[in-house]
């Protein structure tokens, strides 16, 4: 089924749903955050069977940053699938020392006007930017973790705001406008319109350079004050109508051998959620044996310093926020 | 022994067609802008959509998209419609050419527009290379930009073919007798096309027109792809809402729907009814 959008499968489960079709048209999507709470809140995500996959031995279900979707607990509803990271890039041939921490970002920003913007939100990756200032302000992560509280948020929110508003005049276009997806700021780095370029998928940099898109020269790094993190998912609507072959599907992407395999650079270059210890021998020596494209930053590196995302709450909050305060 | 039946015999298939699926869809978006099917159906939605500044500001852009690109194409249609309609060597391929991009997708043609227009596109590494500014980002913002240059100048290249189809189809079957009654009662050339043609041609003219103005004031793939982040077209808005993670938004996307349903049908009946 073509999707622009995983919000859009969501639809049609929730579509189907309310029309009573007890045998509906998606059986699997790949999905998290705002959009799994979505589907948990209305439930319509089929529960209870993850820890039934024999490959679910291979996951470590008591970390946090797996047992948690965006802060939404994943409770047995949905099959971890992968990590990813944010990070930043940039063109060592035009830019050689980019800024590595948010407050030095802003200064970048304001001494090279018109060479930076993000896209607006409701885009995920520019709503991901917004985070990263407004964790920032926040004084760290920590001050954000748990249910949404609407005190805290205006007071870090006002300040965020009067940031990101300041800055306006030094982005691209003087702020007047913003790109309205990450596939156009992609677009605009690769023509040298801006000098940064962030993904939540660092992978994404050296794929973009085998392509030609990116000159060789492009790096992708992460920040000194960390960047935000999460686990992507695997989830069967409750009306699914292929369960079982579903969930061998869900069984085999979670093998060592696949995870392995989706970790490879030329293939995708994706963190696993396995942890490579408890998998075969083979698929631990490919583990220590991966390669990754010189244009990636690497995992561990990347790892070292990586914040947990928010609960869908506060995102969402963060978005309606900018939308009506910044991106007017 | 088609069309022999009675005429509404012959019209089912069609009205069948029009009536299960776009009468079915609109029942449904007006069914669910009330939020039924959601357990609390009522106004709510076409409350919060009516008394947010966004959707007025959406509105305002959607308007004059709409007008921009349908007068653009009218005028620029029929001027071409009246250079095409004389006789002329190399004639056929004129009309071929202008006619050639009827075929293309607006998506297509968006992309296109982008490649050209943009601040990164041909143009502006044109005018870069030949020194003319200091480098494509000193282009004039053409797309992505306050006034929807770009996503009007997509509209008027894709409709100004249609409109000067439809007037060329009107004028053959029209013919040169009634211009030249007029001419041969003393009336110069400019006064026969003025008075004679033109009021001939306003009918179809209006018709086209409505048509265009329909599409551009509807369409989502055009400013998605041109428009400026904030205020979004009307369509794009209600996209947005449609695919917001919180299902709240989803009564307010169907509201914002019916609402470039009601504007566009409101204005296109006034138009005709200015006719008559």
């Amino acid at each position: 089924m073509p999707l622009s959008d995983t919000a859009e499968a969501v639809n049609i489960v929730l579509g189907e749903v309310e029309a009573g079709a007890t045998t509906g048209a998606v059986d699997m999507i790949w999905i998290n955050g705002e959009n799994f709470r979505t589907m948990k809140q209305g439930d319509l995500a089929w529960c209870g069977y993850v820890e039934k996959l024999p490959n679910a031995e291979l996951v470590n279900f008591d970390n946090p940053a797996i047992a948690n979707d965006f802060g939404t607990p994943v409770e047995g509803c949905e099959v971890p699938w992968s990590r990813v990271q944010f990070a930043f890039a940039h063109d060592t041939a035009r830019t050689d020392a980019p800024p590595r921490s948010i407050p030095e970002l802003l200064d970048w920003i304001a001494a090279n006007p018109g060479r930076f913007t993000y896209p607006a939100p409701p885009d995920f990756t520019g709503a991901a930017f917004v985070r990263h200032v407004f964790t920032h302000v926040a004084g760290g992560p920590d001050a954000l973790i748990g249910p949404f509280d609407q005190a805290r948020f205006d007071e870090v929110a006002d300040e965020t705001w009067e940031i990101l508003n300041g800055i306006e005049p030094h982005l691209w276009r003087e702020g007047t406008t913003y790109p309205t997806s990450i596939t156009q700021l992609q677009q605009m780095f690769a023509n040298q319109e801006v000098d940064l370029f962030f993904t939540y998928d660092p992978a994404e940099v050296g794929t973009a350079v085998v392509n030609g898109i990116f000159p060789e020269t492009a790096r992708s790094y992460g920040l000194r004050d960390g960047t935000l993190a999460n686990t992507n998912y695997m989830v069967i609507p409750v009306n699914a109508a292929n369960k079982a072959a579903a969930m061998v599907t869900q069984n085999l992407l979670l093998s060592g051998e696949a995870q392995l395999e989706k970790a490879q650079a030329e293939v995708w270059g994706a963190a696993t959620v396995i942890e490579p210890d408890r998998a075969s021998d083979e698929v631990q020596a490919g583990f220590a044996a991966l390669e990754r494209h010189p244009s990636v930053v690497s995992i561990e590196e990347l790892g070292q310093a990586a914040l947990p995302e928010l609960q869908a709450d506060w995102t969402s909050a963060i978005e309606d926020g900018w939308i009506d305060n910044v991106g007017n | 022994m088609i069309g022999r039946g009675h005429p509404w015999l012959s019209l089912a298939p069609a009205l069948c067609v029009i009536a299960v699926l776009f009468g079915g869809g609109l029942v449904l978006g007006l069914a669910g802008s009330f939020g039924m099917g959601r357990g609390d159906a009522g106004l709510d939605a076409w409350i919060a959509v009516l008394s947010e500044g966004r959707v007025w500001r959406s509105l305002g852009l959607s308007l004059w998209i709409a007008f921009a690109s349908t007068a653009l194409s009218c005028v620029i249609g029929l001027g071409a419609a009246l250079l095409l309609r004389r006789r002329f060597p190399g004639q056929g391929m004129a009309r071929l050419l202008f006619q050639i991009n009827l075929t293309i997708p607006h998506a297509v043609g968006a992309l296109g527009i982008l490649w050209l227009l943009s601040q990164s596109g041909f143009l502006a590494r044109l005018s870069a290379g030949a020194g003319l500014i200091d480098g494509p980002a000193g282009f004039p913002a053409l797309t992505q930009d306050r006034f929807a240059i770009g996503i009007i100048a997509h509209y008027v290249w894709k409709e100004v073919p249609f409109i000067g189809l439809i007037l060329l189809a009107n004028m053959q079957s029209l013919g040169d007798d009634p211009e030249s009654a007029a001419r041969s009662l003393g009336a110069s050339p400019f006064g026969a096309m003025r008075l004679v043609l033109l009021p001939l041609l306003r009918p179809a003219l209006i018709r086209a027109g409505a048509i265009v103005f329909a599409f551009s004031f509807g369409a989502w793939e055009v400013p998605v792809l041109l428009g400026q982040s904030a205020p979004t077209a009307l369509p794009v808005l209600a996209w947005q809402r449609f695919t917001d993670p919180d299902l709240a938004a989803r009564p307010e996307a169907m509201a914002i729907a019916m609402l470039i349903g009601l504007v566009s049908a409101v204005l296109i009946r006034a138009a005709f009814a200015r006719r008559e």
